[in-house]
């Protein structure tokens, strides 16, 4: 008994002492799966000796969450963000909650990928389009097709409740014509569900709980890569993109590293660790990871910004206004 | 519910009884039974035989109102879900059943030596951890009933498919851990089969497991993304849904996570039948069937109902099998609706959190309310001399007992781990796993690459550890206090460390959020978002887990030994150095180990208090899963499960420096 007792005091100790540790470190935010998310902290620790990234994962809409309620409490943590889209970016520099910083990679990007302020840059192009088991009786080719009654009560999508990426692909769909919300009312009306994260779909699709499913580009990639028995569309209308945007939090705490991160991931090797983990590179001149078509045959639906900011609140109420609550 | 839980309070001190009688009569006849001497001079044991024959109503029924059984196992409760205050912390059968002033005579109730510092000081810290969070809940759940906002959320759709979800659930869950519960109390107690130690530490595991772990591992086993099934050509066909992802399917998983709560609840019950009852009968020619519909059955029924109050109330807190279940199929629950409000909206939603966690309180307590008056009048309590408990011998039905036994703990714990660890080794989704595709990248990953492992195994060990040892500063000197004082201001203190415990994990980890959302006053220190709020959460859910074993020490402790020392001249912490923490070390460790057990594996409260950097491990394997990893949070849950059984085994291995019925799967 004294020997569990004073190992398990030990442990006490041991926690205390790391808990205190970690103070210095550079507190990451991120959006991204998990598994990505420790990759690309790996290698920037690697290319910066002496930073430590402590990072959390949670979808873009609870880390945003998170951070809002750290912002009430005066105390935020997170010093740099690296979350899907843009459009929640904006919105966090309008509050003034980002730090505007020039990165001198910016030069090597289309001037459309980071804000002329400086106050967040797009890291990469992250497409939603169709994913789809091999097993499924159909073959789908463009979005319409996920509303067929081949496809009834065989179609997921994440929700816009917990992913950015869903959210600005549901602005970018229901704002095409021929779409609109009476597509997400047909799917609905099919039998579709919408719950979770782009995550939670790719797992529905490759188990075979569902056939059909919209769902970021690299994950049904990349999981088919590894044997998993999907395939995945870039459908004929087009494919909705977010772009993953880095940003410095204004009250960040270790701003100099939050810099050096930024430029890490903006720089060429940056760049290629992201198409190596099966991302489209957001700089020019970075070649695309295989199994994706080539660049410019990727047809990219436009998404008014502006108007996707404006809109946030009521598109999500609509949303789950057709798909129920979560 | 006051009234209620004051009743219960002298709960605690059920060996006092034990040994008030040793000191008011002989000492023969309160050794080995758990019934009252009073009884035994009045009613006699042939006299209750014949009123058990009668199966309706038993000598004493009816006078003793307020008692309802002792049902073992707080401990038992499952990780961070409420139980009901009826259940005293003890193995063992012990009914309440004194009259204050008995308590008043009791030589303990007389030992002097307290110093005047000790009460304010244990009073001050319970005051902390358990009035002040509730408080400060109930003020802000109040705040939005008075605007009006209140009226309006309870009236959305949301909430009340929120709500009639959450009761289905539960009630469901309920039906289904009485029948598991039941079917394994009663073999296990009253039985001849073999294996039971075995038996009952396995029946008991589900328990132990994260709720989140369990539902995991049944939705590997099920389904059309099963790797188990498609290893095995049993998988359905594409496009077939989920059946778990469904009320029922929460049902069922409720039911198997809260089945060791009826299971304990009901074993504990019977094993306090004498063997007496069951023998007399059969000598006066009754049928096997006959002793169990009326001597067995009726004797069991408060067990059954207490068992199926905690499981009830349990489903309505649990999170973890609502929230992997539910949320893809968009089914909420209470416990899940405040989760994904406060994940989404953030702290702009605190009033309307407090109304919902406020809502959940009080069906939490309605239960046990309803519980207390199903028991009213229906005060079973068997009594004997032989210190033997019954047993039927099955005869030639044994092994057909053993094999229904053995069939369902592979069928609910055998065959979803198999299940978890083959999701644990498949490459990819959607792949069966033979020898050739087996692949431990997952683990791989989540040992040597993931930071995130490291940081979950770290802060859960610290903030069980720190919950665990911290803890015994508080119970030892709240243990001491409430063992040698009786009284109002005690029974008062005992219902302020047991009520935490009982309220869901989800409503208090929202009163904690209400309270430390803003800096602290005076000293501006900021608690939201770092370790120390969960581990407060901690302190104020588990303080009743951790005083029982200290406690039952307490009790068990001759008080003449402190009294001598005190003659002697020892001031109150020379006697807790020389004279308590020898004889209460044993307790003290059992106490260390089992809120270990239960924080290590803690996800609901963590699930809203957690931050950057301290992710505890339900959190992690929960964030893994819905981030799309499942392959590697069956790979973490498979070492949590390894875990959970090694410091299960080691309880089991130090059971016999242990007090009595501390170990829950232990009779």
């Amino acid at each position: 008994m004294k020997t569990i007792i004073s190992a398990v005091a030990a442990a006490a100790i041991a926690g205390l002492l790391s808990t205190a540790a970690q103070a210095e470190s550079l507190i990451l935010y991120t959006s991204q799966p998990n598994e990505d998310a420790q990759a690309t902290v790996d290698a920037f620790e690697a290319a910066n000796p002496g930073v430590e990234v402590e990072w959390v994962r949670e979808g873009t809409t609870k880390i945003m969450a998170k951070l809002m309620a750290e912002i009430e409490a005066g105390n935020p943590a997170a010093d740099v963000l690296l979350i899907a889209d843009t459009v929640t970016m904006q919105r966090l520099k309008e509050a003034g909650h980002l730090m505007p910083y020039k990165s001198p990679e910016a030069a090597a990007y289309d001037a459309a990928l980071f804000d002329a302020d400086g106050a967040y840059y797009s890291t990469k192009m992250i497409t939603t389009g169709i994913i789809y088991n091999t097993a499924a009786a159909m073959k789908p080719t463009g979005w319409q097709d996920l509303a067929k009654p081949e496809a009834k009560g065989l179609v997921t999508m994440p929700s816009p409740l917990t992913s950015g990426a869903a959210l600005i692909h549901a602005q970018t769909l229901t704002a095409i014509d021929g779409l609109g919300w009476d597509y997400y009312k047909a799917l609905a009306g099919n039998g579709a569900t919408a719950a979770g994260g782009n995550g939670g779909v790719l797992k529905a699709v490759a188990t075979g709980e569902k056939a059909y499913g919209m769902v970021v580009d690299f994950m049904a990639i990349r999981e088919k890569a590894r044997g998993a028995p999907v395939e995945f569309v870039f459908p004929a209308e087009g494919v909705s993109v977010v772009t993953e945007p880095v940003a410095i939090l204004k009250t960040a705490k270790n701003a100099d590293a939050a810099k050096k991160f930024v430029d890490f991931l903006l720089s060429v090797e940056g760049q290629k660790l992201a198409s190596k983990m099966g991302y489209i590179p957001a700089r020019d001149g970075v070649a695309l990871p295989q199994g994706f078509p080539a660049r410019e045959t990727i047809k990219v639906l436009p998404v008014d910004a502006a108007a996707a900011v404006k809109n946030a609140e009521a598109d999500l109420k609509t949303f789950s206004g057709v798909f129920g609550t979560n | 519910m006051l009234s209620k839980l004051r009743k219960n309070v002298s709960r605690f001190p059920v060996q006092n009884r034990r040994q008030t009688e040793s000191g008011q009569a002989p000492a023969g006849k309160s050794a080995g039974a758990c019934s009252g001497t009073d009884e035994i001079a009045r009613g006699g044991r042939f006299g209750r035989l014949r009123l058990a024959f009668g199966g309706e109503t038993l000598e004493g029924a009816g006078r003793r109102g307020e008692a309802s059984p002792a049902v073992p196992g707080r401990i038992a409760k499952e990780l961070n879900h409420p139980s009901s205050p009826d259940v005293t912390e003890d193995g063992l059968r012990k009914p309440r059943r004194l009259a204050p002033q008995e308590h008043g005579s009791s030589p303990q109730a007389t030992a002097g030596g307290e110093p005047g510092w000790l009460l304010p000081l244990v009073f001050c810290l319970v005051f902390l951890l358990s009035a002040l969070p509730l408080i400060r809940l109930g003020w802000a759940g109040l705040g939005g009933l008075t605007d009006g906002e209140g009226a309006k959320l309870l009236l959305e759709p949301a909430t009340i498919a929120a709500l009639r979800n959450t009761l289905l659930a539960a009630t469901g869950g309920m039906a289904v851990s009485l029948v598991l519960g039941t079917l394994f109390g009663f073999a296990l107690a009253l039985t001849d089969i073999r294996g039971k130690l075995f038996l009952s530490f396995a029946f008991m595991l589900p328990m132990m497991i994260p709720p989140q772990v369990t539902a995991l591992a049944w939705v590997e086993m099920s389904g059309p993304s099963s790797p188990l099934l498609k290893t095995l050509g049993l998988a359905p066909p594409l496009g077939r849904p989920q059946p778990l992802y469904s009320l029922s399917g929460i049902a069922l998983l409720l039911g198997v996570q809260h089945a060791p709560l009826v299971f304990l609840a009901v074993k504990a019950g019977l094993a306090a039948i004498p063997r007496d009852g069951v023998e007399a009968a059969r000598l006066a020619g009754a049928s096997p069937l006959r002793v169990f519909r009326d001597i067995l059955l009726p004797l069991g029924s408060p067990g059954l109902v207490a068992g199926a109050a905690i499981a009830f109330v349990s489903g309505i807190g649990n999170f973890g099998i609502p929230a992997i279940l539910g949320i893809p199929a968009s089914i909420e629950t209470l416990p899940t609706l405040i989760y994904s409000r406060l994940a989404s909206f953030g702290t702009s939603t605190f009033g309307e959190i407090a109304i919902l966690s406020t809502l959940i309180a009080v069906i939490s307590a309605a239960g046990l309310l309803l519980q207390q008056r199903m028991l009213q009048g229906r005060d079973y309590r068997p009594l004997g001399l032989s210190g033997a408990s019954a047993a039927f011998s099955l005869g030639r039905f044994r092994l057909l007992v053993e094999g229904l036994l053995w069939g369902v703990l592979a069928l609910v714990l055998a065959a979803p781990l198999l299940a978890l660890v083959a999701s644990s080794l498949v490459p990819a989704y959607g792949v069966p796993l033979t020898l050739e595709t087996v692949s431990f990248r997952a683990y791989g990953e989540i040992l040597c690459r993931q930071s995130l492992t490291l940081t979950a195994f770290r802060n859960s060990l610290f903030l069980a550890s720190a919950a665990a040892v911290g803890l015994l500063v508080i119970t030892v000197p709240a243990g001491y206090l409430l063992a040698r004082r009786k009284g109002a201001l005690a029974n008062f203190l005992a219902i302020l460390i047991e009520v935490p415990y009982a309220l869901p994990g989800i409503v208090l980890a929202v009163a904690f959020v209400l309270l430390f959302a803003a800096p602290l006053p005076l000293v501006g220190l900021s608690l939201y978002g770092t370790v120390w709020i969960i581990l407060a959460a901690y302190f104020s859910s588990f303080l009743a887990v951790s005083l029982k074993p200290v406690m039952s020490a307490m009790l068990q402790m001759d008080p003449s030994l402190e009294e001598a020392a005190r003659l002697a001249g020892a001031g109150l912490l020379r006697r807790m150095r020389d004279v308590l923490l020898p004889v209460i070390a044993p307790a003290a460790g059992a106490s260390v180990i089992l809120v270990f057990l239960i924080a290590a594996n803690e996800l609901t409260v963590s699930a809203l208090l957690w931050s950057a950097g301290t992710q505890t491990l339900g959190v992690a394997i929960f964030n893994l899963d819905d981030s799309g990893s499942s392959d590697l949070a069956s790979a973490l849950s498979v070492l949590v499960v390894l875990m959970v059984t090694a410091l299960m085994a080691a309880l089991e291995i130090s059971a016999r420096y242990m007090p009595e019925g501390v170990l829950p799967w232990r009779n």
